[in-house]
């Protein structure tokens, strides 16, 4: 260990405390970020000095959940585990997250790290880290201000999978034709998780997708079935391209916190990791989930004033559908009410146009009333009277029902408190919101913001 | 035979050039026609369809895409589609082309490496992409429109410059618009609008929806239309929410 990473771990160490004493909130990634400005390799220093196994978990949605899964497995089955914390999922998170379990020495109390990493900033994470194992989980479009269209983000994840060592494990979600694409040029060992065949009972392409046309030719893809947007059992008509070698998910025992299909791919992810990497058997895999809570805002159940709330974190077009599609599935019709917050801040995305690719339109029928807030409540609230099929009268005034079953508010407190308040009695407050969305809900129901 | 008043749209792609929530657009344009009793048909009109679906529409909406879509459709609307829509659009035909689909009615768009992608020549502009170093054009956006005030949100590379300026859609208030430096923004000719403008553009700015709504009635039924009046208070408090952010 050299003395100016010492002198770091110090620093960082002091630095937390700080955080700590001020109550300065979401200080997660500031000792990993002065500690990158004085050596920018220091995250690669201490991980050579131990021995360690990295996984990175890299996709659209899902990443939170999957690492929760497969850290949940390998801890219950011994190992222990090193993560980067909630939201911090670039590099300053990741090196916070060595930083505080280092000892002064360099040494870390693990064998295994699970690291979650933003899209955009998978080439910045591989050039210090070198991983074991990466999964890939999905691509879909998501804050297009921010991470571009995904085609971009494809060919990024493509040229750091070149530089990779042969030896690193390449797990990848073969429903999704850009990512199995992706896997059929490697030439690293590739294995390709996916849904079983049941569970293709989508038949039409729908709107939200983003890769259905073939990266080798160009024509429209085909589909055997879907399981939702361009996931699913696809083949080129034209030049032969297709899904193949896909393992479904074993058929496994779905932990009971977890609900909607996007969590079927997240076990199935997991699973495959545990397997292949960890050598694990589905016994094993299952036991260890079997009581699996969701991670925070990821279909959390949180209680407040005496009502239950589900939340769920939606924050692009597909994750916003998958939500809908996994309430509808779950409740029954008319009972509950449903909170959107819509927010447009830097982790938002600042471009609210998506909520158009979503299907608002089937909460209509569902919900009991809808409830709309956030930054975004008017967009929200245009959005909402579009799936009428007449011209709704509107009171406007804020608190009051704007249109038949739908109210609105600035403020999110307000918000909440009605949507929780006209509940009934043994009805769930169903919350689905953007990320920062979620924090602020998350921040009034449980008194405290985690980041 | 009922002889109740018609209308078809004929969204252009939409499987291919609908990246940035266009759909918005045609829902938009759908339902507003609905509420005032107008029958409306949205006819896709995808790579494989027939280019007479082109023929039978009173009105189009093409959004934007990424590279890998907007050649694929290049492909296809150089032929017979490109054709018909033209001849469209030439007799009066209302359309709203946003984003990729704006740039694709240009002369032509000059890629980040120097390649020329030909556009179908209705708007006399071309626009040039400079590569990854400059920035895009992202953000929130506003701009006059005839006396109205209009916002959405733009995120572009190419930069599109007008052979015409006095042809612009709109002049920008605060944002990038064509190119941002001339504060133009889009283009307008015959009843065919061209912009940046996201958001998507119709459902914070009814004006404009129903400006194409009562093109697409006139030119289909000979004789001025004046739509009636809706609820659009939702809309216009959402659209100064904005205005008073920006």
């Amino acid at each position: 260990m050299t003395l100016i990473n010492i002198f770091i771990l110090l620093l960082a160490r002091a630095v937390t405390f700080i955080i700590k004493i001020f109550a300065l909130g979401a200080g997660s990634t500031w000792p990993g970020h002065i500690a990158l400005a004085i050596n920018p390799h220091i995250g690669r220093e201490i991980l050579l000095q131990n021995k360690i196994r990295i996984v990175l978990v890299v996709g659209t949605n899902g990443k939170t959940t999957t690492s929760k899964l497969l850290r949940t497995i390998l801890e219950k089955n011994g190992h222990k585990v090193i993560k980067n914390p909630q939201g911090a999922n670039l590099l300053n998170g990741i090196t916070s997250s060595l930083l505080s379990i280092a000892s002064l020495g360099g040494k870390l109390d693990a064998d295994v790290a699970i690291f979650e990493v933003d899209e955009n900033m998978l080439p910045l994470v591989t050039a210090e880290v070198t991983p074991s194992a990466v999964v890939f989980l999905n691509l879909f479009r998501d804050q297009l201000d921010r991470y571009g269209e995904v085609d971009s983000v494809a060919s990024k994840w493509q040229n750091v999978l070149k530089q990779l060592p042969d030896t690193t494990q390449v797990f990848i979600n073969g429903d999704d034709p850009q990512l199995f694409f992706i896997g059929s040029k490697l030439k690293q060992k590739t294995y390709y998780f996916g849904l079983a065949e049941k569970e293709f009972t989508v038949k039409q392409i729908p709107h939200d997708v983003d890769s259905v046309y073939c990266p080798i030719c160009g024509k429209k893809l085909h589909y055997k079935g879907i399981s939702y947007s361009h996931l699913g059992d696809f083949y080129c008509v034209s030049c032969g391209f297709k899904r193949k070698d896909v393992v479904d998910y074993y058929d496994m025992r779905f932990p009971s916190g977890l609900l909607g299909k996007y969590n079927l791919y997240n076990l199935s992810a997991a699973a495959i990791v545990a397997k292949e990497s960890f050598l694990l058997t589905n016994e094993l895999i299952e036991q260890a989930l079997d009581d699996f809570s969701p991670a925070f805002g990821r279909q959390e159940r949180i209680s407040y004033k005496g009502k239950n709330i589900f939340m769920l974190l939606s924050k692009n077009p597909v994750g916003f559908n998958q939500s809908i599609e996994t309430v509808l599935q779950h409740y029954k019709k008319k009972k509950n009410n449903v909170l959107l917050i819509l927010n447009d801040r830097i982790p938002d995305g600042t471009d609210v146009s998506w909520i158009w690719d979503v299907d608002f339109d089937r909460l209509h029928d569902f919900a009991d009333k809808i409830f709309i807030s956030g930054d975004r409540v008017y967009d929200m609230a245009i959005r909402i009277k579009y799936g009428f099929d007449r011209d709704v009268k509107i009171e406007n005034s804020l608190g009051k029902t704007i249109f038949e079953n739908v109210v609105a508010y600035e403020q999110l407190k307000k918000a909440i408190d009605h949507a929780v308040s006209s509940s009934g009695p043994n009805n769930d407050c169903i919350i689905l919101a953007t990320y920062s969305g979620m924090l602020d809900a998350r921040k009034i129901l449980v008194g405290r913001q985690i980041m | 035979m009922t002889s109740k008043i018609n209308l078809t749209i004929g969204w252009l792609y939409p499987d291919l050039m609908s990246t940035y929530g266009d759909r918005g657009n045609i829902i938009v344009l759908q339902k507003r026609c609905l509420w005032r009793g107008i029958d409306c048909k949205v006819r896709k009109i995808l790579i494989e369809d027939d280019p007479r679906l082109v023929l039978e529409s009173d009105l189009f909406m093409m959004g934007g895409a990424q590279d890998r879509q907007q050649q694929i459709v290049n492909r296809d609307l150089v032929g017979q589609k490109g054709e018909y829509l033209l001849k469209k659009l030439n007799d009066g035909i209302p359309g709203l082309f946003v984003c990729g689909a704006y740039q694709f009615l240009g002369k032509y768009y000059k890629a980040a490496d120097g390649k020329i992608i030909k556009g179908l020549s209705f708007f006399d502009l071309h626009t040039v992409h400079r590569g990854e170093n400059v920035d895009r054009c992202i953000g929130n956006i506003s701009v006059q429109w005839k006396n109205h005030q209009l916002i959405g949100f733009e995120n572009h590379g190419g930069r599109t410059y007008l052979a015409d300026k006095s042809q612009f859609f709109a002049k920008v208030i605060k944002g990038y618009g064509n190119n941002g430096e001339d504060q133009t923004e889009g283009m307008i000719r015959k009843n065919a609008i061209g912009t940046y403008l996201h958001g998507p553009i119709l459902p914070k700015n009814p004006e404009v929806a129903d400006f194409l709504i009562e093109k697409a009635l006139e030119m289909k039924y000979g004789k001025r239309f004046q739509s009636s009046q809706l609820e659009d208070k939702i809309e216009l408090t959402a659209k100064k929410a904005m205005i008073s952010r920006l």
